[in-house]
């Protein structure tokens, strides 16, 4: 499965989860995701509850998370709660941590434990 | 790529000095003079300080490398080994509950004296409740509030030490550079005036210039130098004979008073306040969060990844709380609030030690890593600076007034009990809920 496809299908899980909109009704950012072994970049926009996904550079990102993507493409596609690779350091985030666990929140909302 | 949200280099040194500001330093000043001996306390803040900054400097080196809230966690993480840096964050995380607990004790003296009417316990438990209540609201005191509180407390002590040191006639200049006996213990001690100031570390993703962590450290160690060494210097000079320091628990209050009245009274009575009120949210709200990642990793029971309709962990929250409580009453009840100020002041000499460590371990196990801030005197001069810490953390840890070193035996059953529960308890936790692909379920499950 592509990088992209795995964003595409994080953001529809996201926006088909009805308790997941009414949370993140409130939360509007925009979030810059970069593999840091094949220096792609990708970003995810929540606005009024829905998450949109995307390919290439944004401007005013929020959020910056960095990772070879093994590891996004499993912390994206809910093989891997983002915490344990975040915890040893594969995962590197620039952003508030509020936000950070905002996504760890949403990956729990998806996919459960 | 431009970002949207970037913290200045003021929060990195009002943060630094803030939470290295807790109301328990007042007590921890009363120390450092009685070892000291009198006025030269000064000598002891002016070198513990001194070797802070190289402390500093690995803090800022291991941020720079892997700028994390996770922080020590990350650090030991990828230095050491999963199992030794579980064990070194649980303790280090459990830290956050005895300066809570010592805090609340000075508070609910400093309020007793205040308004004596009102028994101390009560102070205790009523502005622990009103914190866990607020934190519970999802209600964060803002960067600026403790921006705020830093600016106050620093300032305060500066003018009012000063104001003193200009009404009383001050000792002879060989006072002020007499080294008594106690010199090393003081110098442990004055190590805990400024623990703490590395807790700005965690907040190395906010920035968006790397540097403003290294810069807001050491800023924030010249204030703390500055404001404390005055009113600790200005403690022994209200108190000529030093053992005198001993039987009171409020100097902070007694200071206040000798320099502006009963303005000064209540005036450092509110600032003991705020800064105890700024100690007990920072501390809660950072260890919860901490303790919220350690149940999402399957390293503490799933009960503590419950979150609460705020976004709060809340049980992890208010087990935090319940435990700085009780601790707070033990203290209240007895007395012994020394044994958490060694305690604390010995953890925190063993992990600078450890910075040491890591910084030397990582420098050859990722030497092709980006790092942002190279730490002072890597190797020689930081192992050197490492070893000064691991005494001064062992010094502090065997400090006690009793022939028990009771803050020794304090942490070191700390550490036994954490390496039983990360050896024997956390693999039979990862056992019952193994690694496992993530279903996709459309309703929420959290408990």
């Amino acid at each position: 499965m592509s990088m992209l496809t795995t964003f595409e299908d994080f953001a529809r899980a996201c926006n088909e989860n009805e308790r997941l909109r009414q949370m993140n009704r409130d939360w509007s950012r925009t979030i810059v995701i970069e593999t840091t072994d094949s220096q792609q970049l990708y970003w995810l926009r929540s606005q009024k509850g829905v998450i949109e996904a995307g390919e290439g550079d944004i401007p005013d990102a929020d959020m910056h998370i960095e990772g070879t993507e093994d590891i996004i493409q499993a912390v994206f596609s809910g093989q891997m709660s983002p915490t344990e690779p975040y915890n040893a350091g594969d995962l590197l985030v620039k952003g508030h941590q509020d936000d950070l666990m905002r996504l760890d929140i949403i990956t729990l909302l998806i996919w459960g434990e | 790529m431009a970002r949207r949200q970037v913290l200045p280099l003021r929060t990195a040194v009002s943060t630094s000095a803030g939470l290295a500001s807790a109301a328990i330093n007042f007590l921890a000043c009363v120390e450092v003079a009685e070892y000291a001996g009198g006025p030269s306390a000064w000598i002891a803040l002016l070198v513990a300080g001194a070797l802070i900054v190289f402390s500093a400097s690995n803090f800022a080196e291991l941020s720079g490398l892997y700028p994390s809230a996770a922080a020590i966690r990350v650090w030991t993480r990828r230095g050491l080994n999963d199992s030794l840096s579980l064990i070194i964050s649980l303790v280090y995380a459990l830290t956050v509950i005895f300066v809570i607990a010592a805090d609340a004790f000075v508070l609910a003296n400093a309020f007793h004296a205040g308004i004596p009417q009102i028994p101390g316990w009560l102070w205790i438990v009523v502005l622990l409740l009103v914190i866990v209540m607020a934190n519970l609201r999802g209600i964060q005191i803002a960067g600026r509030i403790q921006d705020a509180n830093a600016l106050l407390l620093l300032a305060t002590l500066s003018i009012i030490s000063i104001v003193i040191l200009d009404k009383v006639p001050l000792p002879p200049v060989s006072k002020f550079l007499h080294v008594g006996p106690g010199i090393f213990q003081s110098i442990a001690l004055g190590v805990f005036i400024y623990v703490g100031f590395e807790w700005v570390t965690p907040l190395a993703e906010e920035f968006s210039d790397a540097r403003a962590i290294p810069r807001g450290m050491y800023i924030a160690l010249g204030l703390i130098a500055i404001a404390f060494a005055l009113f600790t210097v200005a403690l022994t000079i209200i108190f000529p004979r030093t053992e005198q320091l001993k039987t009171t628990v409020i100097p902070q209050l007694l200071a206040g008073q000798k320099a502006l009245g009963a303005i000064g009274f209540w005036w450092m009575l509110f600032v003991t306040m705020t800064t105890a009120m700024t100690t007990f949210n920072g501390g809660l709200f950072t260890a919860s969060r901490f303790v919220y990642a350690l149940a999402r990793e399957k390293s503490l029971p799933k009960v503590f990844a419950h979150l609460n309709d705020r976004w709060v962990p809340s049980y992890a929250l208010m087990t935090l709380a319940g435990l700085s409580l009780v601790l707070a009453l033990v203290i209240f009840a007895t007395g012994q609030y020394t044994i958490l100020i060694n305690a604390g002041a010995g953890v925190e000499g063993l992990i600078y030690a450890l910075s040491a460590l890591l910084v030397i371990r990582l420098r050859h196990k990722e030497p092709t890593r980006v790092r942002p801030f190279h730490a002072l005197g890597v190797p020689w001069l930081t192992a050197a600076v490492g070893v000064v810490f691991l005494f001064l953390g062992v010094g502090a840890l065997m400090t006690s007034s009793s022939q028990v070193p009771w803050p020794l035996v304090f942490v070191g059953l700390l550490v036994i009990l954490t390496s039983l529960y990360v050896y024997r308890v956390v693999p039979q936790l990862k056992t019952k809920n193994p690694a496992k692909p993530m279903k996709r379920v459309r309703e929420e499950t959290i408990e």
